[in-house]
């Protein structure tokens, strides 16, 4: 990565973010959400790649930091009066608690079984949140105060979205991001050249954790009524997912170009499809998976259009 | 054992292993292993197979822990740290089958070895250097696991000096190694000996051994059964036996 690259890369999320700032003032109330909502699928798609693209941890489980984080947020809203944007940071610690005390046995554990330890963890998650209602309100969910916010909660994602993306950017350009590589590529030489494996593991996750429970809170405030089987949807899961993956993961750019494009598709193919929309959508991604099955960006790499690694 | 002469050349010890013990089950992989390493030579470990010279490579950095023993390096017990740290006081190694990072370019398999707290710019005039020290600048932005196997060996072994450690720990470097890229990273050996690094080498290929290494350790059902320099084991009718047995009245068969 040369000085140069780096500023045009600079460059590019500036003039990006100026555009994004200014464009909610020439949007109707539909299509500010669906900006706001893809901007919210670039921080979970990014977000679940720290673990998974860049550490090689597949996480089935992500949804839960992003539930957490939008009950925490609502609960301080709607039961203790808290002015939402003040909920963001508690919602940033609820997300991060639950990162270290889930991650620290789940980290353990390898393919598979990380997988399957991640998604019973997720799904624990919601059993508890129904359970108990004296906190959360239970199944009934949460109802939040009426008011119109949808620029504010645009912008509050928004900024969200630069850092996490400023995050994942750092990452992949740094060595700290060139070790959790070598974690994915193989572990077993990375603890024995010196990676302090249990550490970066950790701290991956934690930082994984973050975004996606602030991308919650601010949700919740958007949508103003949450409850524990929609928070805690594994469909979110699978969504930032496959959303990393078929724009390429273990990449910066891959997730938010996967998560522009697949929300929009889906989207597109929700309005014009209404009856066949999850059929359109599962034929489309498994002829992703046979002909691109490292993603949009692992293709152009494949095809020698795109350079190969992250720092040189 | 004579090893008179080799007390006589340099009396420092790298690193001492003492009564090591690791059993696997019922299986007693390293039993009762005595080693002391000399600073800054080349030392052979051989032994037949399952004669517990990996076990012990995997005891000295932490892969596994030992069930008894101490392992002294620099004076202090390292035995039972884990891998990272034995790595930070400065010793490294390569793996009987290479465990370089396929997607990862050369590059940034040789970065992930440099301590953070090393500034990027040193970092990576390291990189370059050592990649020019095993011929392998051209590579630079290849993927690892486009690399063929004798090149493998070669990051791999470019990769472990990114910290410049002082000893290190060879596993077999010769294995699948075509012989003009063997003749190069055995030169590059003798370099790093020659600025003091202490080598010690697992190695099947006995020419390798009995031609480059100074002082030879042999091991057998997990013990260390001789040491000396090569014409010495090559005579050692204990290490002879270990190879090819005994005959049925009792002399050592040897050719």
């Amino acid at each position: 990565m040369s000085r140069r690259e780096t500023v045009n890369h600079l460059m590019m999320m500036v003039i990006a973010f100026l555009l994004l700032l200014m464009l909610p003032e020439y949007l109707n109330v539909y299509h500010r959400s669906f900006v706001m909502f893809t901007m919210m699928y670039v921080v979970l798609a990014s977000s679940w790649n720290i673990i998974s693209g860049f550490t090689g941890y597949v996480s089935f489980g992500h949804v839960l930091f992003y539930g957490v984080g939008s009950y925490a947020s609502a609960i301080l809203v709607a039961d203790h009066g808290w002015h939402w944007l003040a909920t963001l940071p508690i919602s940033m610690m609820v997300g991060l608690a639950f990162a270290i005390v889930i991650g620290f046995p789940v980290l353990r554990l390898k393919g598979p079984y990380f997988a399957i330890a991640t998604l019973a963890a997720s799904e624990g998650t919601r059993v508890l949140v129904t359970v108990w209602d004296d906190l959360t309100h239970g199944g009934l969910g949460i109802s939040l105060p009426n008011v119109e916010n949808s620029m504010e909660t645009y912008y509050a994602m928004l900024v969200l979205m630069f850092v996490t993306i400023g995050t994942c950017y750092w990452v992949a350009h740094s060595r700290f991001g060139v070790r959790l590589n070598a974690i994915r590529e193989d572990e077993v030489a990375a603890e024995g050249l010196g990676i302090n494996t249990t550490l970066y593991k950790m701290t991956a996750f934690g930082l994984s954790a973050i975004f996606p429970a602030m991308a919650g809170a601010i949700q919740a405030n958007k949508t103003l009524y949450i409850d524990p089987e929609t928070e805690f949807f594994v469909l979110v899961t699978i969504t930032m997912k496959l959303m990393a993956m078929f724009g390429g993961k273990g990449t910066v750019i891959g997730p938010i170009i996967g998560a522009v494009v697949l929300y929009s598709i889906q989207e597109y193919v929700w309005v014009t499809f209404p009856h066949a929309h999850l059929i359109a959508f599962g034929v489309f991604l498994i002829l992703v998976a046979r002909f691109m099955p490292r993603g949009l960006v692992g293709h152009a790499i494949d095809q020698g259009w795109w350079r190969k690694g992250m720092v040189h | 054992m004579d090893s008179q002469s080799v007390q006589a050349a340099g009396d420092a010890v790298a690193l001492e292993v003492r009564d090591l013990h690791k059993g696997f089950g019922g299986i007693k992989a390293v039993d009762g292993c005595n080693l002391k390493i000399p600073a800054g030579q080349i030392s052979g470990l051989i032994g037949p197979n399952g004669s517990g010279k990996t076990t012990t490579f995997n005891l000295l950095t932490g892969v596994i822990r030992p069930d008894s023993g101490e392992v002294y390096f620099k004076g202090e017990n390292i035995a039972g740290l884990k891998p990272y740290q034995i790595f930070r006081r400065g010793i490294t190694r390569t793996f009987q089958i290479t465990r370089i990072y396929r997607e990862m370019t050369v590059f940034e398999n040789m970065l992930s070895v440099s301590y953070l707290l090393t500034p990027m710019q040193d970092a990576r005039e390291r990189a370059e250097r050592l990649m020019e020290f095993v011929t392998l600048s051209k590579l630079r932005d290849e993927y690892g696991g486009n690399l063929s196997y004798g090149q493998q060996k070669l990051l791999e072994f470019a990769r472990a000096l990114m910290t410049d450690p002082e000893l290190i720990l060879l596993d077999e470097p010769a294995a699948g190694v075509n012989r003009t890229l063997l003749a190069d990273l055995l030169d590059r050996i003798h370099e790093l000996q020659a600025v003091g690094k202490t080598i010690v080498v697992v190695e099947h290929d006995m020419n390798v051994i009995m031609n480059h290494c100074e002082k030879i350790f042999v091991m057998d059902y997990g013990v260390n059964i001789a040491e000396g320099l090569p014409h010495e084991i090559q005579n050692n009718e204990q290490v002879i036996e270990a190879y090819f047995g005994r005959r049925k009245d009792g002399a050592v068969r040897a050719s």
